[in-house]
């Protein structure tokens, strides 16, 4: 009988022409695998990127050739719609970026070059499965498909304390997050029957669940666990401890990874789920994701200004930055939505330049990632100067960058949504961004040996327990890599690095001046969600 | 290639004048900055012409044209795009505006060639075009807002052009502060008209003003009036004109730039370009009128006192825009505008004679030192002889023309106008008197010793250069004038600025004469379609009364200076001691300043001194940043605590967090 029963059943047709970017995604990365199983140096060295920019290529350019045609497919279980696609875009960008990021820095070498680059082509598939995703299996499929191959990258060099525990927390904090969510999804299934977005959605608006949206105990629940799960992939406080951790350990490339395209798949996955399939209770869950996002931006900036690790600084402004994007998930507008997927384009290219500086100093500086590394650099080495100081103002929302637009709109979606308050309490938070974004570029410029390094309290040798653990965070960033100095007045050293901060500082300010390109990419991406308020 | 194309290379030829004489500061040798920057104005000044000539070939309904580059913000309720306007009205101003500009850099090659900061004042000076350009050209409200706000800024640079000079300097400031006084009114006065149309196209709110607005509606009302303090301050009017005459204290072709020629229209620009709105609320109009109305006699009394020769010059440039705000409030649209392009020849080349006789004088600008320059300075002297009689408005001169056609209108609206129509009469009276009595006393009498060394062939050259105002000691290094002086008679770019002006304040009125032609109101009538006060014009016969009447109170002045300062000198000597407390107020400037003073400024100051000592003190940085430094140091130390590095907190936290979260779903339920 089983096997009779088996031979009836039938998979659900599927549109592989639709479903081209994963295909490409899925072949380009065991390819890479298998290429970097060869011996020569230069196939590994050489020919691995390159299959790998190749791939991701390639993935845009059929992303961009789905643009505007709305694809269901899997029986519904995924769909590319321009939301999607758009998102995917940012996190090809992303892997663009940490590809030519990671060329010289030790980890690829110590994990692999093919294994390196494939598990990044992996996570990037596991994230465009997870914003296309329109059931709760598929979004918990994408979820993980994402997060394991990261988990490893950030071990990826293993030779260095720092990195080794960065995966280890990752990986441990991680399978909480996983496992908070899988109850949340578990919970919404069980209190709606269905696991489909859309059948979700109209079981909630209708108020067919017993006692109503605010009566269901077992459905709220789910979503309360759902908000936990996907606020800690999206680092949003008070479920972001393991962000500046996650990120001054990691391999530079891989954090840049993480603080652009995870981020914006996880605000992504935000918007489906609670834009779409719960927007009905839309009265329940705002004003506790409001007050997230309130937290989220205080704890993100007053934390970033104790910092004097650069990458800790910037992980602490991207929980910030996260509390802002949460601020359009919370009006559940059109408006809101167009806002939330401005802002991580926005974000994407101004966080992505100042990764790229601070992989450039890491390599050349000799001083790690500390912030004193910086100092001089504006005469030093201006091409990286420049790219650092645009991604500073533009980071707090100076007018004439990308970011100002990003946070204008963002306050506007508020604004129109009833959420003053949550835009008062933005605009108080980018003030005080400026105390610790503004002493970037002070160190930069202001030369000379007056401006001697901050001394500050390591974090995470707060306590007396850890110092002598040696589980300290302020681990030392530099051993591995205090190659390559940096005399004043040569040719640009790291040219692919350089290459990459000037580009996104570039398009920043372009789209500072110009934003209507982008104001048209998001207009589409936020008609992709019906049923929202225009 | 449309209008609106020229209308963009327009606004391109001065930025890249701008960036390249900026970039390449100090690599262009010698004058080549002076020559870049004139190209480029005069490039501009060509496709103004360009757009002037294409926009004729439209028939007249067809020459409103909107032309947008990029979108800057256009999302739901906001409209903000780089878009220009290009209709009569702005094509006219462009063309009066670039031309002018061009003739005062060429003026400025020679007349600046000694001084060291050359490339920062060309510079500055093609940017000061492109801002005033961008203005005139703006679409909407948020690029009328960004150029007005790029002249102020470009004013500030040029008036504290000397940087090192303390005078200079304060006198920037100044001029700044109470430009922004403008800039704010302007803003403000958008923001109402935007929260009642919903747009900031200039187009859609003029067609949605009848709509929106009740005639005389309070809003509406306040927004004009805000809008006029920014046309005010810009336009230099009373009670926001004290900047304008210590705005002197820049290079004398920036006082023919932006203190005459162009800066100080945007005012009348301003209400003329918004005439919809101002029609709509006559209460606002009537209060701009009588404004103008005001200043144009506070400002004549004052020139009739006033020794410094271009201070002089100032503040006739106060009432003659006096005029044209009156103009331009009431109604007489054409008019303001024929007037404000007249007055832009012939004020220019008042203050280039002036400028050339300034050389002369090495420097020394107060009109007791000076007297028979008429024979040494025979070029300087025409040009001032016909840019002052173009002020005074004798015929045929252009000014005659434009100013009578602004009162003949006055007088025939009516209805209580008439008394600022007298007023206006009373202001050409009174501008006879002050201008011949500056030509009279700087070209007639006894030669100075300046104007018998030049009788000789040298230039006079002072020893120590000093600070025409306070008599300081100054070397000739950047931040003070360079130490060469300069005539128009030995210099041939400013002969050939200060001709083509001298003939265009010559016949530039007769391209409106009532009753023959009248070309400029039939060029503008497109844009002023809308307007429903334009149509009852006066008559011919009564415009020419007006003229008649007008050139009687020019002549009587002119005889009345000639026998004051001429025929029985000493007369102003008597007049002054019969009047002493007159003249002490008319020399105190009918204490504006002090006014201000006592007013705004000392009030501000005490209670800024009390909010420093106290409030300050105690409140701000005690309680206030105090306070916020501590709650962010103890937040910074919560979040670093928190921070332990250790992952079994991390997990403890997050669940009791997610119990949190859990909690509040099913309680707030």
């Amino acid at each position: 009988m089983t096997i009779l029963a088996a031979s009836h059943m039938q998979g659900p047709p599927i549109d592989w022409a639709a479903l081209s970017p994963f295909v490409a995604l899925t072949t380009g990365g065991l390819l890479v695998l298998l290429l970097g199983l060869l011996r020569p140096p230069v196939v590994r060295e050489r020919m691995v990127p390159l299959l790998t920019l190749i791939t991701l290529g390639v993935t845009l350019a059929f992303e961009i050739a789905h643009f505007k045609h709305r694809a269901s497919f899997i029986s519904g279980a995924l769909r590319f719609d321009d939301l999607a696609l758009v998102l995917d875009m940012v996190f090809v960008v992303a892997a663009i970026a940490a590809v030519a990021l990671s060329t010289r820095i030790p980890a690829v070498r110590e994990a692999g070059h093919g294994e390196y680059h494939s598990l990044l082509l992996f996570s990037l598939l596991g994230m465009a499965v997870l914003v296309s995703a329109q059931n709760l299996v598929t979004l918990f499929l994408g979820f993980e498909l994402l997060s394991i191959p990261l988990y490893v990258l950030c071990a990826a060099e293993h030779r260095r304390e720092g990195s080794l525990e960065s995966g280890l927390k990752y990986l441990v904090i991680g399978s909480v997050g996983s496992a908070t969510l899988v109850y949340g999804l578990a919970l919404v299934y069980g209190s709606t029957g269905s696991t489909d977005f859309s059948s979700i959605g109209a079981a909630v608006s209708a108020g067919k669940l017993s006692g109503g949206v605010g009566g269901d105990s077992m459905l709220l629940t789910g979503v309360a666990l759902v908000v936990v799960g996907f606020a800690f992939k999206a680092s949003v406080a008070p479920f972001h401890q393991w962000t500046p951790d996650v990120y001054e350990g990691a391999p530079t490339p891989i954090t840049a990874f993480m603080a652009t395209a995870t981020k914006a798949a996880a605000l992504g996955v935000f918007l489906r789920f609670f834009n779409v399939a719960v927007i009905g209770s839309q009265n329940t869950w705002a004003p506790m994701l409001a007050a997230l996002a309130a937290i989220t931006m205080i704890v993100g900036n007053i934390g970033a200004l104790g910092q004097s690790s650069l990458k800790r600084m910037l992980g602490y402004s991207g929980v910030a930055q996260a509390g802002y994007m949460l601020g359009g998930v919370v009006v559940g507008t059109r408006l809101g939505v167009d806002a939330t997927v401005l802002y991580i384009a926005i974000y994407l290219g101004m966080n992505l330049a100042a990764f790229a500086v601070v992989v450039a100093v890491e390599k050349t500086g000799g001083e790690g990632d500390h912030i004193g590394a910086l100092r001089g650099l504006g005469s030093r080495a201006p091409w990286l100067a420049w790219p650092m100081t645009i991604a500073m103002l533009a980071l707090a929302g100076i007018p004439g960058t990308a970011g100002f637009i990003g946070k204008f709109q963002l306050i506007h979606a508020l604004v129109d949504g009833n959420y003053t308050w949550l835009a008062i309490v933005l605009v108080v938070a980018s003030m005080i961004s400026l105390g610790y974004y503004l002493r970037v570029v002070a160190t930069m410029w202001m030369t000379g040996p007056a401006i001697a390094p901050v001394p500050y309290a390591p974090i995470a040798g707060g306590s007396q327990e850890a110092d002598a653990d040696g589980g300290s965070q302020e681990a030392k960033g530099s051993d591995g890599d205090a190659g390559l100095p940096l005399s004043p007045a040569t040719a640009i050293p790291l040219p692919e690095i350089a290459f990459v901060a000037l580009l996104f500082a570039a398009a920043t300010v372009f789209f500072g001046i110009f934003p209507s390109p982008l104001f048209d990419l998001v207009n589409h991406a936020g008609a992709a969600l019906s049923g929202l308020v225009p | 290639m449309t209008a609106t194309t020229f209308a963009w290379l327009v606004l391109l030829c001065p930025l890249v004048g701008t960036v390249v004489i900026a970039l390449g500061w100090n690599r262009w040798p010698g004058r080549s900055a002076g020559w870049i920057g004139t190209a480029a104005i005069a490039a501009a000044f060509g496709c103004a012409v360009v757009t002037l000539v294409s926009i004729r070939t439209r028939a007249p309904e067809h020459r409103e044209l909107s032309s947008t580059l990029w979108n800057y913000a256009v999302t739901s309720g906001l409209d903000a795009k780089m878009q220009i306007l290009v209709d009569p009205l702005s094509v006219f101003m462009i063309t009066v505006v670039s031309g002018v500009s061009a003739l005062i850099h060429l003026y400025s090659v020679t007349y600046m060639q000694s001084d060291r900061g050359l490339h920062r004042y060309f510079a500055y000076l093609n940017f000061f075009v492109l801002s005033m350009l961008l203005l005139v050209l703006a679409g909407n409200f948020v690029i009328l807002i960004i150029g007005w706000a790029f002249v102020g800024a470009a004013s500030y640079l040029l008036i504290s052009f000397w940087y090192r000079r303390s005078t200079a300097t304060r006198a920037g400031l100044k001029a700044f502060v109470i430009n922004v006084v403008g800039d704010v009114g302007l803003v403000l006065g958008t923001f109402f008209i935007f929260k009642h149309t919903g747009t900031v196209d200039f187009l859609k709110v003029f067609a949605l003003t009848p709509h929106v607005f009740g005639h005389d509606s309070t809003d509406l009302v306040v927004a004009c009036l805000l809008l006029g303090v920014g046309a005010f301050a810009k336009s230099a009017q009373v009670p926001l004109h004290t900047w304008l005459p210590d705005a002197m204290e820049g290079p004398t072709p920036v006082s023919a730039l932006i203190h005459a020629a162009t800066m100080v229209t945007a005012g009348v620009y301003l209400i003329v370009r918004m005439h919809p709105l101002f029609e709509q609320a006559p209460t606002a109009a009537d209060v701009t009128a009588i404004g103008g109305g005001l200043t144009l006699t506070v400002a004549a009394t004052i020139a009739l006192v006033v020794t410094d020769l271009k201070r002089v010059i100032a503040y006739s440039t106060m009432s003659q825009i006096g005029y044209m705000i009156m103009g331009a409030s009431v109604g007489a649209y054409s008019a303001a505008m024929f007037h404000l392009m007249t007055h832009a020849f012939f004020k220019a080349l008042l203050f280039m004679a002036a400028g050339s006789l300034i050389g002369a004088m090495a420097g020394v600008q107060s009109l007791d030192r000076m007297g028979g320059f008429r024979r040494v300075l025979p070029f300087t002297f025409v040009s001032f002889m016909v840019g002052g009689l173009a002020l005074t408005g004798l015929p045929p001169f252009s000014g005659w023309l434009s100013k009578d056609d602004i009162l003949a209108f006055l007088d025939h609206r009516g209805g209580g106008f008439e008394i600022l129509g007298v007023l206006g009469y009373l202001g050409a009276f009174l501008t006879g008197l002050y201008t011949f009595r500056m030509i009279f006393r700087a070209f007639w009498g006894e030669p100075v010793e300046e104007a018998r060394e030049l009788e000789h062939g040298h230039l006079a050259h002072a020893d120590v250069p000093r600070n025409p105002m306070t008599g300081e000691e100054e070397d000739t290094d950047i931040g003070f004038p360079g130490p060469g002086h300069y005539i128009a008679e030995r210099e041939m770019p400013m002969k050939v600025a200060m001709g083509v002006l001298a003939v265009l304040a010559l016949i530039g009125g007769l391209i409106q004469i009532p009753g023959v032609d009248l070309g400029i109101e039939r060029f503008l009538s497109t844009t002023f379609a809308d307007s429903h006060l334009v149509r009852s014009e006066p008559s011919t016969a009564s415009s020419w009364v007006g003229l008649a009447i007008g050139a009687g109170a020019a002549l009587i002045a002119i005889t009345i200076a000639y026998r004051v300062w001429v025929a029985e000198p000493g007369t102003a000597t008597r007049v002054r001691e019969r009047l002493p407390a007159l003249y002490t107020f008319l020399a105190n400037k009918w204490y504006f300043d002090e006014a201000i003073d006592f007013l705004i400024v000392r009030p501000a100051l005490t209670v800024g001194r009390l909010a420093g000592s106290v409030l300050e003190r105690t409140v701000i940085e005690g309680l206030l940043t105090g306070g916020a430094v501590g709650a962010v140091r103890v937040g910074s130390a919560a979040v670093r605590r928190w921070q332990t590095g250790f992952v079994r907190y991390y997990a403890a936290a997050m669940l009791i967090c997610l119990s949190g979260v859990a909690l509040y779903f099913l309680i707030s339920s």
